[in-house]
């Protein structure tokens, strides 16, 4: 067995460099058709951007990883801004500490809502979180009746919290936001690869009927995943409240596309059961840079981004399957579980020539 | 001898009219080796989802270590310390070796430590005598090598019971050797093993005692000294005489329609070689996953071969679609009359001209309803399909009223060549006369029949000449009258010896 | 003893549409009398005529047991590239030749991965959903762009036969033809059995492939179709024409009786659906209710018509649980 470097790392990781790399590409790319493009504003806008969306794709991806998608949360993130930048005005003496905690159970609400009709009916996913996109939008427009939330009528600390740094590096200013946002990332990251609850998820993702054989609670699971992803995005409503101020009914709108988008693009396996988080930070931040470098590129509108964001994420759906095709050409489980019309008819036979290729 | 560890108490088990396990009793005891042989749909299977859970008995009593039991679930089966092992592996093929192991095994601690996680692992594959390495994704290992994960999974939740469900089905002759090794080193450690085959070569080979189980009920358990193979075969086929059918021998057979030579296809089948004459049924008889269901598929253009080359009425033809297979007057009646023979939201009528359709559409596409019901009309009454109207779903029929569906659907295309795959599986005796009889009168009208069929009877009551497949081989072949239950059964399950080769 | 009794019509789910229809035009005709007139009826329609035109053709995408969810983006770029290349010195006519091939490319592209590379539509379109949008959007960027030719402009509201304009023409014709195509055509009846069970239609010889991309292609061109007559109505065009137009569709669709899966549904579901839907939001719009309500509204309403078939079961269940009890 060859021993080189690039034999010893898994896909996951390879996927995980390849996309470093053209995150790297893109910076320098960008900075070459940009005057002053490496400046330490727009890294600090840039970085409190992907604050918000890596929050959302991060939740979003444990739902990808069980083989479903929650399309509800950029209607979750809207109605949890607009709801606790309504609380709060409303009560500006509340503990600081009971607003982010407010948010996170609001948006756990939502995800168990979703969460409840995917696994107890067995509703496809897509479907469901389809409809409450729209349920939760007009819920959101029902509270709101037309107002919107206005930055004058939040108390100062949560107006300053979006623009509180954590530490300086040089001109770089790192806020709050950004690290609590990362934290978090790390945090299901490593909930995700150190924990048998975790990797339970893959499991479900992987193959749902080995996961019933094996013992696993299968709807119990896919429900955790939703009640993450709502939790999550209330998360990431709560800082959208703090860093805009101004929230209308359209808050959040479209998001549920850009995160699907992020997790797709940093390898996470649209047909679940594969891909990092760490991935997903980077796919998260590759989208961001991309339209945030297209506004200030004089050669193509900015207008250009969902274009490029949509061909992406084709572009990685169509590489994940090629790739695992190459993997059904063996004789796997997962071949057994995507049985072909002539696997149908007769017990499946390993080919000879797989088992030859396996043998050297 | 020491106590039993499960206890299967008069188990019985009926879907609609058929009883699979029909006061079934097998107990399993502490390091043995427990052979569980049958013929296709013997009742094996369900036995197996009786015993892990997923289906519950209609009556008798699981008694574990003497206490009655109830498995509602697979956990529940799980947590008394059995475990099953299926013919397809069912390991996650995302997840490394280790992590399939241990994904649900709640005695560890909930924080994986990779490190540790590898190693014992490691351990635990090493108890089986083999060497896997635990780093690898399961999506990546063998068919053997996924069946060994499985089999460490049970092992890690100390399994005392270990179900395995024609675990040689799909390998080679040394990873059948490397399970068996495995067998062993369970049985040495105290595991009470059920080995489900079809291989009795391979059960005498690895089994302490053989139970012998037909059309859901117990015939006989005996330890493997005391029978010999021929009586296990004759165990297995022995049926009552009235379930027989009187061989009729074609009348007459004319030229050779299709023409095949040193047919394969890589896994499926090798060096596949025979004729079939107008007029004439050829029977290919065998187990369940012996290749002969690819052998028709590859003639049917669903799977075409590699290699070798299909002659019909003397001309070479490469038929690469279903579609190219009508053409060239082949029809194919599927085993899996659910999945792939007709499809059952869609009304009588419609299914029986899918194949045809377009023969049916004037100029401008659309179909004549009326020239459709007239032939669908004419099946009924030639094959008796009892259904009070035609544009109902098929799904409403009973199971042999649609088997007539399908085959009328194929009739229809009027075949030069018809396959048909187990053609009277799951569908009651008089209904199996009546295919029998409309076969014979396809025969005699000139097609050319070639009958996939793993009910011996069958086989013999409607065949002129069988051929006899193991392994994707031909391993022998009888001319109608020469051809015996035990004959045909020792050839297909590769008893030593006797065998008219 | 059997034979088809107006009870027993009523139980399929369409009979059930119908009543509930019955029930809401009674509500609105009694709360305004100006509800059951002619012109509101056509006005009715008129208002969402472009989504119950791709409703239409969506209705066989979903029998065939596929999604299209990037129709809406099409209409989208169909009528932004419309706008761009009348800008640009075409004439309307040509313009609307230009702006249809691109919606039969569009519907091409998306046949190319879901018929031939075998990735699934869902997955597909739903990355087109946002790549055909964001195209759209940088044909026109934020502008709108405006003063067609007067004959394009009345294209959408002026009469031409009886009280009908040409889009509402358009419904008519095609739902009379893929009716047909539908109850009729070989095509239509293999698309059923592509739906119902993809493998028995592949091994009865069926070009599974072929009537996928067929249908993907036609979904695009009608797509487009409806998106020239977004613009022809409005007399406008920006880069949001269309957005979220795919719920309402497909939730008309659903709601009509066609399974998610495939296989079932008819084109008098959706109708039926299309006939509840408008009235249902005609009513609420009476009753004051606003758009994004009425979109919630609808997003109820598909969560219930996919749960339709849970229901019955449970209520067959349940049924025999009775019937073993008290037998």
């Amino acid at each position: 067995m060859r021993n080189t470097f690039m034999s010893r790392i898994s896909p996951t990781s390879m996927r995980i460099l390849a996309l470093l790399f053209v995150l790297i590409l893109t910076i320098l790319f960008f900075s070459t058709q940009i005057e002053n493009y490496l400046n330490a504003r727009l890294f600090n806008r840039i970085s409190t951007s992907v604050a918000i969306i890596l929050l959302i794709a991060v939740g979003q991806s444990v739902v990808v990883l069980t083989r479903n998608i929650d399309l509800s949360v950029g209607s979750v993130v809207g109605f949890v801004a607009y709801f606790v930048g309504g609380v709060v005005g409303a009560f500006p003496e509340i503990p600081a500490i009971l607003v982010p905690v407010l948010a996170i159970a609001l948006g756990a609400c939502f995800g168990a809502f979703n969460g409840f009709l995917v696994s107890r009916f067995n509703l496809p996913s897509i479907i469901v979180t389809l409809a409450t996109l729209a349920i939760f939008r007009s819920i959101l427009v029902e509270f709101t009746d037309g107002s919107s939330i206005t930055t004058a009528s939040l108390p100062d600390w949560l107006t300053e919290f979006a623009r509180l740094n954590a530490f300086v590096v040089g001109n770089f200013r790192v806020r709050w936001m950004v690290v609590i946002s990362i934290v978090v990332a790390l945090v299901v990251h490593v909930f995700l690869t150190r924990f048998r609850a975790g990797r339970q998820f893959y499991a479900v993702g992987s193959n749902p009927e080995a996961a019933r054989v094996a013992g696993i609670n299968v709807g119990r699971t896919v429900m955790q995943a939703f009640v993450i992803s709502g939790a999550l995005a209330g998360l990431a409503g709560f800082m959208f409240l703090a860093r805009f101020g101004n929230i209308t009914i359209v808050a959040g709108l479209g998001l549920e596309l850009k995160s699907v988008g992020a997790v797709v693009v940093g390898g996470v396996n649209i047909f679940g059961g594969s891909g990092s988080v760490i991935g997903v930070l980077i796919g998260a931040s590759l989208i961001d840079l991309l339209e945030t470098s297209l506004v200030r590129w004089a050669l193509v509108s900015e207008f250009w981004r969902d274009a490029v964001l949509g061909m992406l994420i084709l572009l990685a759906v169509v590489t994940d399957t090629f790739m695992s095709r190459r993997l059904l050409a063996r004789p796997t489980a997962k071949a057994a579980a995507a049985k072909t019309a002539a696997d149908n008819t007769a017990a499946p036979i390993a080919a000879p020539g797989a088992r030859q290729a396996e043998g050297s | 001898m020491t106590a039993p560890v499960l206890e299967m108490r008069e188990i019985s088990k009926a879907f609609g009219n058929t009883r699979a396990l029909d006061a079934f009793s097998i107990s399993l005891e502490p390091g043995t080796i427990h052979a569980l042989v049958g013929e296709n749909g013997a009742g094996k299977s369900t036995l197996i989802k009786v015993m892990m859970g997923i289906h519950q008995p209609d009556a008798g009593s699981i008694v574990v270590d003497g206490r009655e039991v109830t498995f509602r679930t697979t956990q529940e089966a799980q947590a008394a310390a059995l475990a099953a092992i299926y013919q397809e592996p069912m390991v996650f093929p995302d997840l490394d070796v280790a992590e399939n192991i241990f994904i649900n095994h709640h005695a560890r601690p909930a924080f994986v430590r990779w490190r540790a996680l590898y190693d014992e692992a490691s351990a635990v594959i090493k108890r089986l005598g083999v060497s896997v390495d635990p780093r690898r994704p399961a999506g990546s290992l063998t068919l053997a090598e996924q069946q060994t994960v499985e089999i460490a999974r049970a092992i890690s939740l100390d399994a005392r019971v270990l179900i395995m469900d024609e675990p040689s089905a799909s390998l080679s002759d040394h990873e059948v050797r490397r399970l068996f090794g495995i067998a062993r080193a369970l049985r040495a450690a105290g595991v009470a093993v059920l080995y489900i085959s079809h291989r009795l070569e391979e059960v005498f080979e690895i089994a302490d005692t053989v139970t012998v189980m037909r059309d859901g009920k117990h015939v006989s358990t005996r330890p493997i000294a005391d029978i010999t193979e021929e009586r296990v075969v004759a165990e297995m086929v022995g049926r009552d005489m009235q379930g027989r059918f009187k061989r009729m021998p074609s009348a007459q057979t004319g030229d050779v329609l299709l023409r095949v030579e040193g047919l394969s296809r890589a896994g499926a089948f090798h060096d596949v070689s025979f004729t079939v004459r107008k007029g004439e049924i050829l029977c290919f008889s065998g187990l369940v996953g012996a290749g002969r269901t690819d052998v028709a598929l590859a003639l049917f253009g669903i799977a075409p071969p590699d290699h070798g080359r299909i002659e019909i009425a003397g001309q070479p033809v490469t038929i690469s679609s279903p579609a190219v297979a009508q053409r060239h007057g082949i029809a194919y009646v599927s085993e899996d009359r659910r999945k792939l023979g007709i499809a059952m939201a869609e009304t009588v009528t419609a299914n029986i001209t899918l194949p045809m359709l377009d023969s049916y559409c004037g100029p401008l596409g659309l179909v004549d309803k009326r020239a459709e019901s007239a032939d669908a009309d004419t099946f009924r009454e030639r094959l008796d399909i009892r259904a009070a109207d035609l544009n109902m779903p098929v799904g409403t029929l009973s199971g042999g009223n649609q088997q007539k569906v399908m085959l009328a659907k194929w009739l229809n295309t009027k075949p030069r060549l018809l396959l048909v795959d187990e053609p009277t599986r799951g569908i009651d005796i008089g209904a199996k006369a009546e295919v029998h009889r409309i076969i014979r009168d396809l025969a005699a009208q000139g097609v050319a029949i070639v009958i996939i069929s793993s009910d011996l009877p069958e086989v013999l009551s409607l065949a002129d000449r069988v051929i006899v497949m193991r392994e994707g081989r031909f391993v022998g072949e009888f001319q109608g009258e020469s051809a015996t239950d035990e004959s045909v059964m020792h050839l297909a399950v590769g008893a030593a010896g006797r065998g008219a080769a | 003893m059997k034979g088809s009794t107006f009870i027993d019509r009523l139980a399929t789910w369409e009979g059930f549409l119908f009543l509930v229809l019955v029930l809401l035009i009674l509500l609105n005709a009694l709360s305004t009398p100006f509800f059951l007139t002619v012109s509101n009826q056509i006005n009715l329609f008129q208002l969402s005529i472009e989504k119950v035109i791709v409703a239409l053709i969506m209705t066989l995408v979903i029998i065939n047991g596929e999604i299209d969810l990037s129709v809406a983006s099409i209409m989208g770029l169909a009528a932004t590239t419309f706008g761009w290349v009348f800008q640009a010195g075409i004439s309307a006519e040509w313009a609307i030749v230009i702006a249809l091939t691109i919606g039969i490319i569009c519907g091409a592209f998306n046949a190319f991965w879901i018929a031939w590379a075998g990735i699934p539509s869902l997955v597909v379109t739903l990355a087109m959903l946002i790549a055909y949008r964001g195209f759209a959007r940088v044909l026109v960027e934020d502008r709108g762009i405006t003063d067609f030719p007067e004959w394009f402009d009345s294209l959408g509201q002026a009469p031409i036969l009886g009280p009908f304009p040409l889009s509402m023409l358009i419904f008519f014709t095609l739902l009379v033809v893929l009716f047909v195509v539908l109850q009729r055509s070989a095509f239509g009846r293999k698309l059923y059995f592509i739906g119902s069970n993809r493998d028995v239609a592949e091994y009865s010889g069926v070009n599974v492939r072929r009537i996928k991309a067929t249908i993907f292609i036609a979904s695009g061109l009608i797509s487009a179709l409806a998106g020239i007559l977004f613009a022809a109505r409005v007399g406008s065009v920006r880069g949001d024409i269309g957005v979220g137009f795919e719920l309402d569709i497909i939730t008309i669709v659903l709601l009509g009786g066609v399974s998610i899966f495939g296989g079932t549904g008819t084109i008098t579901g959706t109708v039926l659906a299309i006939l509840i839907v408008l009235n249902l939001r005609n009513g609420m719009a009476l009753a004051n209710i606003t758009g994004h309500l009425q979109t919630g509204a609808l997003g109820i309403l598909l969560i219930l018509s996919v749960m339709v078939p849970t229901i019955r079961d449970a209520g067959q269940r349940l049924w025999r649980t009775v019937r073993g009890e008290t037998g």
